[in-house]
């Protein structure tokens, strides 16, 4: 009986292990899995998300010897919290450069630095912080006095002063507002961030990088087409995600409302009062809000105020082509044209 | 194919960290199982959520300590309370968990900003550093000193509490200093297995264990070699099929457990 006992262990432990490495290698086998090229010779760039993953394509172009990758997204959600996956883990080792979006928006970078401590990552945030005075994020620890009384704040983007609280901010308590890519200027420091980085961490190809850089920069100047936006010019509008605060803020728009919603965010009753209560008092005409989080509050704010929602791309997902940039900004900005006329 | 996967420095910190924990779940869980305490476990894993919260509130940078302070005291509260005897223990342990998820829930979504969080319900093991890593060897030694010095006495509470008591064990410091040390062993693990799913890690290698053992000793070190099967096999389907490495443990697991299960019914 006790033997008995002793091979059905065993036997279930090999079938186990059977099961388990032939359902691997049938997995692996019919699912390609992309991981960047370990060629020696190959000087390999990861990315962190679709904003960042775009500039370094256009910043690369088509030189030879130089990969781009981008970390496997999430499909849906916000890159805030997203951690890496095996795949992502086996990408860095191989890595030669990391560029990171910075400002908070890659949660997992502090394991990255510390697992990968060879590894050269290029902060685009950081780059354009120095060069530009950028809008705080509202805090989310605040009192709820304090925190209606800073969403009704007229804002913006070049009057909000930046105050970083080291301590919190490595708690992510007192996050910048890093969706600095919604404004194609601030975009257009993020692709020479990632030219200078580049052309420092592989020499040999820095001239191609730095006249890469600064013909996508005429390109960003040139293609993205604000045209018949301008009536919105110190008009009062709320957004319902913190990357519009940029969007509004390239529009020369005036945030008086922001609330960041995401697949997580639980809003109380006082906070959609006072919200509403904001827009009624300033007259604001025009939300902006992103489909998938603020559908639902877009449809309450129609219901409630004079105001039109207009529901725009944040970058974050997209197709991921060297293209994509311009024509989602031009999307965007074509949104609110057709509700501003 | 292994020799790529243990290029990555990554993998064999997550190996050697499997490695530490498993074992550690596979002996204590006997324990959890044999005292029925599968629950007081379940809330101690809640309870760290409120930990978090409080080291946030208290601005402790390094929330590990706050959510072993937080476990530490949480684990002895409840001790405490089911002595008393006012309420049955399920129940109390029942409304304990809630409690402390819920407050800790109400301080981290203030402002919506639980989503910074949210990554401990899931939990990560490839992200384990070399720190922490010595702090799981740490854990370790004091686990197995402990329970080299202590098993006979907690099996003895386990099967007859007042017979114990009569053999002049103190009943109530060893349940105290196990409750100390589950609490010690779900906090420091929990940022690698995940909230969601610690319990079963504890709960099943013993369970499986259960079903087969005909003595303690077969007991213990059944769910000792059931933990950390399910340990290295979770984490080698997990690398190379881009899965979360601790539901693919649990799932082996259970996968275990039902198999010993059905043999068990069967003898």
């Amino acid at each position: 009986m006790k033997k008995n006992k002793y091979i059905f262990v065993l036997l279930l432990l090999i079938s186990i292990s059977v099961v388990c490495t032939c359902g691997t290698f049938f997995y692996v086998k019919f699912n390609n899995a992309n991981v960047a090229a370990n060629a020696d010779d190959e000087f390999v760039i990861m990315t962190s998300c679709n904003p960042v993953y775009i500039a370094t394509l256009n910043v690369v172009g088509d030189t030879d010897g130089v990969t781009v990758s981008n970390l496997s997204q999430p499909t849906t959600g916000c890159l805030h919290d997203y951690t890496l996956t095996t795949e992502d883990m086996k990408n860095l080792s191989n890595a030669d450069v990391l560029v990171v979006n910075g400002g908070g928006m890659e949660g997992y970078l502090d394991d990255v630095v510390e697992a990968y401590p060879e590894l050269t990552i290029i902060d685009t945030f950081e780059y354009v912080e120095d060069r530009v005075e950028l809008p705080e994020e509202e805090e989310h620890e605040h009192d709820a006095d304090e925190h209606s009384q800073e969403k009704s704040l007229s804002q913006t983007p070049n009057d909000f002063h930046r105050t970083v609280e080291s301590d919190e901010h490595e708690d992510h308590h007192h996050e910048e507002n890093s969706h600095i890519w919604m404004d194609s200027k601030l975009f257009a420091y993020q692709v020479q961030a990632i030219a200078e980085g580049l052309s420092q961490a592989d020499g040999t190809h820095a001239d191609i990088y730095k006249e890469n850089s600064s013909e996508y920069v005429g390109v960003l100047s040139k293609y993205v087409d604000k045209s018949g936006l301008e009536s919105l010019e110190g008009a009062n509008v709320a957004v319902l995600h913190a990357a519009f605060i940029y969007t509004a803020g390239s529009l020369d728009a005036n945030v008086v409302a922001v609330m960041d919603l995401d697949e997580e965010r639980q809003v109380s009753a006082g906070e959609v009062s006072d919200f509403i209560e904001t827009i009624k008092a300033n007259d604001v005409k025009l939300v902006l809000a992103e489909y998938d989080y603020g559908n639902s509050m877009g449809k309450l704010i129609t219901e409630q105020t004079d105001a039109k929602v207009v529901y725009l791309e944040t970058l974050v997902h997209g197709a991921y082509g060297a293209d994509d940039y311009v024509t989602t900004m031009n999307e965007n900005y074509a949104r609110i044209s057709n509700v501003v006329e | 194919m292994f020799s790529e996967m243990f290029s990555y420095t990554f993998m064999i910190r997550a190996t050697i960290a499997i490695l530490l924990i498993s074992p550690l779940f596979g002996t204590v869980g006997t324990m959890i199982v044999q005292k029925r305490m599968a629950y007081f476990s379940d809330a101690l894993g809640h309870s760290a959520l409120t930990g978090i919260a409080a080291g946030v509130i208290m601005g402790i940078a390094n929330t590990t300590v706050s959510m072993i302070i937080f476990g530490i005291c949480f684990a002895l509260l409840l001790n405490y309370i089911s002595r008393k005897g006012l309420s049955s223990s399920d129940t109390l342990i029942s409304v304990f968990a809630s409690c402390a998820t819920a407050l800790g829930l109400a301080i981290l979504s203030r402002g919506g900003s639980f989503s910074n969080y949210s990554a401990i319900l899931v939990g990560d093991i490839l992200s384990i550093t070399g720190s922490e890593i010595i702090q799981l060897i740490v854990l370790f030694a004091v686990i197995l000193v402990f329970w080299c010095f202590s098993i006979n006495r907690l099996t003895a509470i386990s099967i007859h509490a007042t017979l114990a008591k009569s053999r002049s064990i103190s009943v109530r410091v060893m349940e105290d200093a196990f409750a100390v040390l589950i609490a010690l062993l779900v906090m420091l693990s929990i940022k690698w297995v995940g909230i969601l799913l610690i319990n079963a890690l504890l709960i099943l290698p013993a369970a499986s264990s259960r079903n087969i053992s005909e003595n303690f000793r077969e007991y213990t070190y059944f769910s000792i070699i059931f933990s950390l099967f399910s340990g290295i096999v979770g984490l080698f389907v997990s690398y190379f099929t881009d899965m979360a490495t601790g539901p693919m443990i649990v799932i082996i697991a259970s996968v275990i457990y039902f198999a010993t299960y059905i043999y068990g019914k069967d003898r």
